[in-house]
């Protein structure tokens, strides 16, 4: 009688929830209906004219195209995917006056408002879709730190693979050059973690080891030699040939559930008895058709790629994730390895995609140590401090940029980065804050007082409003720099661009750069006033009033970040600028203020582009709706990191895929 | 005169054809070949890239007389070979089209494709199949390695000019429109790649790559088709990468075996076809332990040539340097490569990009007179090779692509005429990679890229 209650009460309430979630999404969606007309219709009545008035004489079907832009695809589908980057990079050169060109009828600023104004409405005319998703390899670091937390074995065992760009530029290709790569690795691994008894344990990994680039922070939390995998099944082969049977097919689901990170199916189960049978047929021992069955295993897709566990209704177009397949995204995504324990039994009980858990896990697994792959993958391409490391400087001019400095930089960016992630500080953070982590080398960079001794990075307090962020950040600025002066466009690009998400046209071919300069009559002039003469040039002018205000803003800090009141011929620096809107600064601290200021800008700019590395895709089209919605909870909770992540991973784009 | 014939497909088709059968027929009958049936060493492709262009005065040639006797100092370390080198003025890159502001990204990517990115899907990889990649399908099947591809530096720069995906900037070799095909940086994964360190002394080999893994791969592609048929159609492609991949390596591992059974009869007495008594012993690698540019480079090109040597590849393509500033402390300065060719005239600059250029073809120089000096059948090893140098630009100041820097060296089998320098030949880079390919032997269904025509100066019997 009790257990028929309770079923009564369990239906009533999924038919409860189910009905709310109608309801909230057929409000979305009316909402959505709306906007999608309300674009349809400005397109018609003020974007179609005003292409067809200033841009489509020039940029129409004909051939050749001017710079490859036609307008007349775009007149017809407005919302197709394919030009949704194209509307952007339009509406940027519209901006900056760049186009059209002064020779052709100009636009009134209302009228390139208007056009502004499209690029955000542009969105509303695409499908909900959360984008082409197909199966990711594994990147070589996660192949490694995989190999790693299975069997113990260092990442390195993985150095001999191509270096390769994660996140948006992936390539997710795979080369026969790389599969016998694999082949050759997994013999490595398993020689030293199964050595064939006959045999004394030959083809370790060579000696590199020491000089890893991904191991594992050793005061984290994280200790996982030796490896997940249980091994000891490989022990003693069962008595009778019956026995025989039943365990290795008991061996085989228990290792493929790992290795595969999903539940094995019947098909991936046989092949894997072939394999052993394959073994045996060749008269190896137990354990050595035991391991030709791991070693087939780890050269397999499903463990070389993340796909999916199960099979798909084929009806339906867009299906959310499975559990395990999310697991795997959230697990590469956050920790460059593959999903624990923790992960897995969620998974299985089917409770992972849930909105609450997914939220738990997140928080667990960025307070991991794990999670500096999260830097090491995505901070460190976004702050620009990835090559730095290996950046040659002129020495004549700054001996004092060594190895030792280089790396310090580095280290000071990630742990900056990690500290505003496992804190959960709000992401302002990132522009104004008043610590940071410095060891001696750097200490001195600084000029910091204090007495800090040794090659241990720690936090420390800052005084000086300049530094702090970062736009002060000595890492960032090197990188940002030529390699014997500073770059001012660099600069101002990367702010623009890296930190508030502003499209900045490319310079037109052909520009002289600075070098090119009469080098006589210039030979007295600062670089700012260098600077000046080059834009005098009407084409120029147009991108480089919004640059050189920024990139001048950040002069005081030289090439490698050092603090300076006077340029390298003696003349004082003047930090101060003027942005487009009229805001005005003096040095470094202000700037930073405005650029604070701009906190939904930065906030924007910063999900959009975790949100790209973690589909390893560019966004476009439906994309930008998905970062609509994402940007109102983040502000909710004054942009705290952890929730920018949760907002992600818990996206549309991210927990579905097209089956198509 | 430069006679210009419009290639017809079916023209192309027939003629390569029968070029094709020699080496089909020379491999097939390893076993079988009598003491009489002179055997004729395969033609080897090898291609070799430096960045960032010339300095036009100092690369061209004054005229055709004067190519073997007052060489321009550029081409200083070939002199001794010169005769074995043919060189042609005329040769234009792709055109940039809607990618004026790349011109880096293009350098590279087109060297070898003779085609453009697709500008609707800048992002992602989608190009043509490189000419390396087409010679290496029909060769492949031959040696033990299909293709080697070496390179000097990582192939990651982060740039992406023009919205062009950053492996534009640093791969020339495409095996599909889709992918781009890594290229090996460290010699010592090269060597053992090459000779399979790790094979036992009793032939069978438990770890590498073994007969059984063949087996074992044969399963795992049947599993993989299994997950193939539940996966959406993009996903299929993608997956269908990896079987290629899984293809492509069991026949290498069959080559591999039928290699072992040759050394096995060799042993024994009997005689091989693929080598005579007279030809030059395997050369010898030296890892080097410093970390001199040349040294580096020339130990990429001692593999190149072992690997030619061994006939464990036909086709090589050797990335000298990528766009992106590699610089050269050797020389006496510490300038990056790109920064220097943005000369505008300056003497200094334009004498280090010359000095620069010089370095660069010293290695290839370096790499030629090896495979002369190496007896191979009735010759040398580079009577047998085509070995292409150059730039993908002309002018690096200018970015100009008029008139493409390019040296081929080596008679391809007797199929091309050397010591010659053609002043005035009009033509592209797909022409010259279409007739080269052509003069290789290699069966096309289409010219390369926006090749319209075989150049006809190149071949020996034109």
């Amino acid at each position: 009688m009790s257990r028929y209650v309770l079923g009564v009460w369990i239906v009533l309430g999924e038919l409860f929830c189910q009905s709310s979630i109608c309801i909230a999404q057929s409000v979305d969606s009316e909402l959505l209906v709306e906007k999608k007309a309300d674009a349809e219709q400005f397109f018609r009545k003020q974007v179609t004219p005003f292409i067809k008035t200033y841009c489509l004489e020039c940029h129409q079907n004909s051939r050749p195209t001017e710079a490859g832009l036609s307008f007349n695809p775009a007149l017809d589908t407005p919302g197709h995917a394919a030009f949704s980057e194209k509307w952007k990079k339009s509406a940027a050169r519209v901006n900056a006056h760049d186009m059209p060109p002064d020779s052709a009828k100009q636009p009134t600023e209302q009228e390139r408002e208007m056009f502004l104004q499209w690029q955000h409405k542009v969105k509303y005319l695409s499908p909900k879709d959360p984008g082409a998703f197909i199966i990711r390899r594994l990147t070589k670091t996660e192949y490694g730190n995989t190999l790693r937390d299975l069997f113990g074995v260092d990442p390195s065992i993985a150095n001999g693979l191509p270096e390769e760009v994660s996140g948006e530029g992936y390539l997710n290709s795979l080369s026969p050059l790389q599969l016998e790569q694999y082949l050759t690795i997994a013999d490595n691994v398993l020689n030293r973690v199964l050595p064939i008894e006959e045999h004394p344990v030959r083809g370790i990994a060579n000696s590199t080891e020491k000089d890893s680039l991904h191991a594992s922070d050793t005061n984290g939390k994280l200790s996982s030699t030796p490896g997940t995998l249980d091994l000891s099944v490989f022990a003693e082969p069962p008595d009778s040939s019956e026995d025989g049977r039943v365990a290795v097919r008991k061996i085989a689901l228990s290792l493929a559930k790992k290795v595969y990170r999903h539940p094995v199916s019947e098909n991936e189960l046989k092949v894997l008895l072939d394999v052993f049978a394959l073994g045996k047929k060749n008269k190896l021992t137990y354990r050595g058709s035991l391991r030709l069955m791991l070693k087939a295993m780890l050269v397999s897709p499903q463990f070389l790629f993340i796909t999916p566990a199960d099979d798909f209704d084929t009806k339906t177009e867009i299906v959310p994730l499975d559990d395990y397949q999310l697991g795997s995204r959230l697990s590469y995504l956050l920790w460059g390895t593959m999903p624990d324990d923790e992960l897995m039994s969620l998974a299985e009980s089917g409770k992972l995609h849930e909105s609450t858990t997914l939220k738990a896990q997140v928080k667990r697994m960025l307070e991991d140590s794990r999670s500096r792959a999260l830097f090491d993958g995505f901070g460190a391409q976004w702050l620009g401090t990835g090559d730095l490391k290996t950046k040659m400087f002129d020495l004549t001019k700054f001996p004092e940029m060594t190895n030792e400095l280089r790396t310090s930089m580095v280290e000071e960016v990630r742990l900056f980065f990690q500290s505003i992630v496992r804190e959960n500080l709000g992401i302002v953070q990132f522009i104004e804050s008043d610590y940071t982590f410095v060891n001696e080398t750097l200490a001195g960079l600084y000029g910091l007082n204090e007495a800090i001794h040794g090659d241990a990075m720690r936090k420390v307090q800052l005084t000086d409003p300049n530094r702090g962020g970062i736009l002060g950040m000595p890492g960032v600025l090197a990188a940002t720099s030529f390699p014997n002066r500073t770059s001012p466009v660099k600069r101002g690009v990367w702010v623009l661009e890296q930190v508030l998400g502003d499209q900045v046209p490319s310079a037109p071919p052909d520009v002289p750069p600075l070098e090119k300069q009469d080098q006589q009559s210039v030979a007295n002039l600062t670089l700012r006033e260098r600077f000046e003469l080059h834009r005098a040039d009407a084409t120029c002018a147009n991108c480089h009033r919004l640059l050189d205000p920024i990139g001048f803003g950040l002069e005081n800090y030289d090439a490698i970040g050092r603090w300076r009141d006077r340029d390298e011929n003696g003349k004082p620096i003047d930090a101060a600028g003027e942005l487009p809107n009229g805001s005005r600064f003096s040095n470094p601290r202000e700037l930073k203020t405005m650029v604070a200021a701009r906190l939904d800008d930065f906030s924007r700019n910063l999900v959009e582009k975790m949100l790209a590395y973690a589909l390893c895709r560019k966004l476009e089209g439906y994309d930008e709706i998905v970062v609509d919605e994402l940007m109102q909870d983040i502000a909710q909770d004054g942009y705290r990191m952890q929730t920018l992540v949760t907002a992600i991973v818990t996206s549309y784009s991210f927990t579905h895929r097209r089956t198509k | 005169m430069t006679k210009k014939i419009t290639m017809d497909r079916r023209v192309c088709l027939k003629g390569v054809g029968i070029a094709l059968a020699l080496p089909l027929l020379d491999a097939m009958g390893w076993a079988e070949a009598s003491e009489k049936s002179a055997y004729k060493p395969p033609v080897r492709l090898g291609f070799m890239y430096m960045p960032h262009g010339v300095i036009m005065d100092q690369f061209w040639p004054t005229d055709a007389e004067s190519f073997l006797t007052s060489p321009p100092p550029a081409l200083d370390s070939l002199r001794p070979v010169l005769d074995q080198c043919l060189m042609m003025k005329g040769i234009a890159g792709v055109p940039n089209g809607p990618f004026k502001g790349a011109p880096h990204a293009l350098e590279l990517s087109t060297w070898l494709t003779a085609a453009l990115p697709n500008p609707d899907k800048r992002d992602v990889i989608s190009i043509s199949i490189s000419a390396d990649q087409i010679a290496a399908n029909a060769l492949g099947a031959f040696t033990t390695l299909p293709s080697l591809e070496l390179a000097t530096m990582p192939q990651t720069w982060k740039e992406n000019q023009a919205g062009l995906n950053e492996a534009y900037y640093s791969h020339c070799s495409f095996r599909s429109p889709t992918q781009a095909v890594p290229a090996e940086i460290n010699p010592r994964n090269v060597l053992d790649r090459l000779f399979q360190k790790r094979e036992e002394s009793n032939g069978q080999s438990s770890t590498g790559l073994s007969p059984l893994d063949r087996s074992m791969l044969d399963l795992v592609l049947s599993g993989a088709r299994d997950l193939r048929r539940s996966l959406a159609l993009t996903d299929q492609r993608k997956l269908d990468e990896y079987l290629d991949g899984v293809r492509s390596v069991e026949r290498r591992i069959a080559a591999i075996e039928m290699r072992q059974k040759e050394a096995a009869m060799e042993k024994a007495g009997v005689r091989s076809s693929r080598r005579h008594d007279s030809d030059s012993p395997p050369i010898e690698i030296k890892i080097p332990e410093g970390d001199q540019r040349s040294e580096y480079m020339k130990v990429m090109c001692d593999l190149n040539v072992l690997a030619f040597q061994t006939d464990t590849t036909r086709v090589c393509t050797y990335i000298g340097s990528t766009p992106n500033g590699v610089s050269y402390p050797e020389l006496g300065f510490k300038d990056q490569h790109h920064s220097t060719t943005h000369h505008n005239n300056d003497a200094e600059k334009v004498r280090k990009v010359a000095a620069i250029t010089a370095f660069n073809i010293e290695q290839f120089a370096y790499m030629v007179k090896k495979m002369h000096s190496l007896r191979e059948g009735d010759g040398t090893l580079l009577d047998n090779c085509i070995m292409m140098w150059g730039s993908g630009l002309e002018d690096g100041d200018r970015h100009t692509r008029e008139n493409l820097p390019f040296i081929i060296a080596g008679k391809g089998g007797g199929s091309i005429k050397t010591g010659r320098f053609l002043p005035d030949v009009k033509g592209n880079q797909g022409d010259l990679l279409t007739t080269l390919l052509t003069c290789a032997g290699i069966p096309m269904d289409r010219p390369i890229g926006i090749a319209t025509k075989q150049i006809t100066e190149i071949p020996a019997n034109a």
